[in-house]
């Protein structure tokens, strides 16, 4: 039994963030939410240089064959130096969509290409219904001479826009009783005719993401990654993955600010003295650094939990997302109170942060979606060991 | 990082299960039955486990001692009794203690065959504890102590009390305090119990009016009582924490089994997504409790020490416990409110933790306690913001007095 990180793994994160330091500083930070790609392509090269592209990609498809725990602590790296661009699409999302349900050719095809950073790629999951589970997913992929044909449109497709490949959840079956059957998940290559993609403009700028309407787009059944009528499966996976991953960069995005709050309540004075001095200030201060151990806990146990199988690895996945989505509202939006006016301004750093944990906490099931499927795991018999 | 119990430690705790399937006694009322069932735990090798074996412990790893807590727990087996002396006052005189004072009094706490208590605070001194004003006075081979103390937990049965007076007036009000032996049977000394909002009454309060204390029942030097106060860490500790996520994991598990025969809004009440909201929160941040407790164990395994940064669990737990059987009393209703005569298979029917009943309603009053003893929330706050975030001390009046 070790909550500790190995020599390893801290040498991973030191990796991760001395490239971002470089790469992603503040001000290159603004300069991509600017920027309607969104992303910096020396940075993207710098990731894939490094690794990191490929973290949870296997050796032979030209990655660093790592697990879940070390994919988190990049992620917390990320959210720390509230890090523009696709990478969490990529490699969270798409990558491992591919590895849980691609066949051979397409993990020849795609794998190596995520990994040596010449191939972007997202999930187009939700939409109109604002629902996370399968009965979210209505988009209709008929079959017709060999091939499918998808209409209807996505939702909050993140760096769809830059994106070489999307992998799309669509229903190519109805069973109302079962909604989890007959989803089935198609790769669609860039440019495929009938996709038009329309960004939004949302509160965070590092998370560009886009409405995607598809309007009879043929696809040949070799698009299909994994079962038809099986994708759900692959999607559980995905979402799990994506819950522990967005708690890790809503994690990053809480220490920071706590510790920029921490530091400025040390130097800032009134009244004659540094305003950390005041219980009001200095017990804002000390809820945040509970909220954020917690939220280290939190996104490590249930890293290690999804990584090692366990038997609470669902439930660790939704502790994690709904505890941790919390955590960071309130610890990013206490930090804007600390430091008061100047934390309202557009030149302080403190909204990238508070704005990407808000993107996050959204997305992939909230914390109240995440609260009831903890009650169900709690309810099985099965679930829940004791000391792990 | 790898959070698997190791095959020695799933071993071990398959053998402290079947123990207490096979030892686990009914209930128990007197305090000799509880004395006798403690004298069972700790001849099974359970009591003062992270103790040195020279004094009776069995040099445990924090680890042992977490499963035996937890089984307890799972049990639901009655506690051990000298929580105080077990926790921090065996460990005290170990760390701080003569040759003579260990060999007197360690042994006889491990097995309850003394009961010990602590006189602390005082009704002027509560968080400000070291403005305390009890004064022992030297008066050749012995001091004589006089004063008043209060939220003494179960001085009504202790033999002995550890106690902080003042040996100096003239000092800086941390320096002029010692650490003494207190015998609670030695004339002076009068114990009254105060009946607390849960109309149990297990805090005393203790009028000390020219008690004799042997010069050899001092523990240090005088004025090193502070400090020895402070440096005093629970050698349990942090097994209990994860007792304690298991426990209330436990107490969760009862509320969901009642709510899936209790009506409400026109349908069980398991069945109102604003009752499995409720729930699903409450469990999530009793797993972060646990995450918690697993964490600071992997710390103390590797044997590091417990610092400031277990205000950080004190404050969490002792908020959440209150929050959540606030939010328990929502769910039940007046139920939740009854101390006697719930209708079948409502009552919360766990085995008491401390002295007095346990119930919906006695856990609710009783969670008010926890974020003032042990040091309020707010001074968990204080250690916090100044000993691990390092932010300034405030400005405070018995300092600046010193300027």
């Amino acid at each position: 039994m070790d909550f500790d990180f190995t020599d390893e793994q801290i040498a991973l994160r030191g990796l991760a963030r001395e490239v971002l330091t470089a790469e992603s500083s503040s001000q290159e930070v603004r300069k991509q939410m600017a920027d309607a790609t969104g992303y910096s392509e020396s940075l993207w090269k710098q990731l894939a240089e490094t690794g990191l592209l490929g973290i949870t990609i296997d050796e032979d498809h030209g990655g660093l064959g790592l697990g879940v725990i070390e994919q988190a602590l990049v992620l917390e790296e990320m959210g720390r130096a509230a890090y523009p661009g696709p990478y969490f699409s990529t490699v969270v999302l798409a990558a491992t969509a591919i590895i849980a349900g691609g066949d051979r050719a397409q993990l020849d095809a795609y794998l190596p290409g995520i990994a040596e950073g010449t191939l972007k790629a997202t999930l187009a999951l939700m939409e109109d219904r604002l629902a996370t589970g399968p009965e979210g997913i209505g988009l209709r992929a008929r079959s017709q001479g060999g091939e499918y044909v998808l209409s209807g449109v996505k939702r909050f497709v993140p760096f769809a826009h830059v994106a070489d490949v999307i992998l799309v959840a669509a229903r190519t079956s109805e069973s109302p009783s079962d909604p989890s059957h007959g989803v089935t998940i198609f790769a669609l290559d860039k440019g495929a005719e009938g996709v038009s993609i329309e960004p939004n403009v949302m509160i965070d700028q590092t998370n560009k993401v886009s409405t995607m309407t598809l309007e009879n787009v043929r696809l040949p059944r070799e698009a299909v990654v994994g079962q038809l009528d099986g994708g759900w499966k692959i999607l559980e996976i995905v979402l799990r993955r994506a819950a522990v991953g967005a708690a890790a960069v809503m994690l990053g995005a809480a220490r920071k600010c706590m510790d920029m709050s921490v530091e400025y309540a040390k130097v800032r004075e009134q009244f004659g003295q540094p305003i950390g001095s005041f219980q009001a200030i200095k017990h804002a201060c000390a809820e945040m650094l509970v909220e954020v151990e917690n939220a280290h806990g939190a996104t490590y146990y249930a890293a290690w939990a999804v990584d090692a199988a366990a038997p609470d690895a669902a439930l660790a996945a939704s502790v994690a997302k709904s505890y941790v989505g919390e955590a960071s509202r309130k610890v990013c939006g206490s930090a804007i109170q600390v430091h008061g006016g100047i934390g309202f301004t557009w030149e302080y750093d403190l909204h990238l942060y508070f704005k990407q944990a808000k993107f996050l906490e959204a997305l992939y099931g909230d914390a109240e979606f995440h609260r009831e499927l903890v009650l169900r795991e709690v309810m099985t018999p099965q679930a829940v060991p004791v000391l792990a | 990082m790898d959070l698997n119990e190791s095959p020695e430690h799933r071993a071990y705790r398959a053998t402290v299960r079947s123990w207490f399937e096979q030892n686990k006694p009914g209930e128990l009322e007197a305090l000799e039955e509880r004395r006798a069932w403690h004298r069972k735990l700790y001849d099974a090798g359970f009591v003062g486990m992270g103790w040195p074996k020279q004094y009776g412990g069995q040099d445990a790893s924090p680890i042992e001692q977490a499963v035996v807590g937890e089984e307890m727990v799972r049990a639901n087996a009655p506690g051990t009794i000298n929580g105080l002396g077990i926790g921090f006052i065996g460990p005290t005189l170990i760390a701080h203690g003569t040759e003579e004072q260990k060999q007197r009094y360690v042994k006889k706490i491990l097995t309850a065959e003394e009961l010990w208590c602590q006189l602390y605070s005082e009704p002027g001194s509560g968080s400000d504890l070291a403005s305390l004003k009890t004064t022992a006075v030297r008066d050749g081979d012995h001091y004589v102590v006089n004063g008043q103390k209060v939220w003494s937990s179960q001085a009504y049965s202790a033999d002995w009390a550890i106690l902080l007076a003042r040996t100096d007036t003239a000092a800086p009000k941390h320096k002029g305090i010692s650490y003494f032996i207190l015998d609670m049977h030695a004339p002076g000394v009068e114990i009254r119990r105060l009946k607390q909002i849960t109309g149990g009454a297990e805090f005393c309060e203790e009028f000390l009016t020219n008690v004799k204390v042997p010069v050899e029942n001092r523990i240090g030097e005088e004025g090193e009582g502070w400090v020895l106060a402070q440096t005093t860490l629970g050698f349990e500790r942090g097994g209990s924490l994860l007792a304690r996520a298991t426990r209330h994991k436990m107490v969760l598990n009862r509320l969901i089994e009642v709510c899936q025969t209790m009506p409400r809004n026109g349908g069980m009440a398991i069945e109102d997504p604003l009752v499995r909201q409720k729930i699903g929160k409450m469990m999530v941040e009793t797993e972060v409790l646990r995450y918690a407790a697993l964490r600071l164990l992997s710390k103390l395994q590797k044997g590091q020490r417990l610092g400031p940064e277990s205000s950080v669990d004190k404050l969490y737990y002792s908020e959440m416990d209150k929050r959540h059987q606030e939010i328990i009393l929502e769910i039940l209703g007046p139920y939740g409110q009854m101390f006697e005569g719930l209708p079948e298979g409502m009552a919360l029917d766990l085995e008491a933790t401390r002295d007095g009943e346990d119930s919906w309603a006695h856990n609710f009053l009783w969670a008010r306690a926890g974020t003032i003893y042990s040091g309020s929330s707010e001074i968990q706050k204080n250690i916090i913001g100044e000993r691990v975030l390092k932010l300034p001390r405030e400005v405070r009046a018995d300092r600046l007095a010193r300027v």
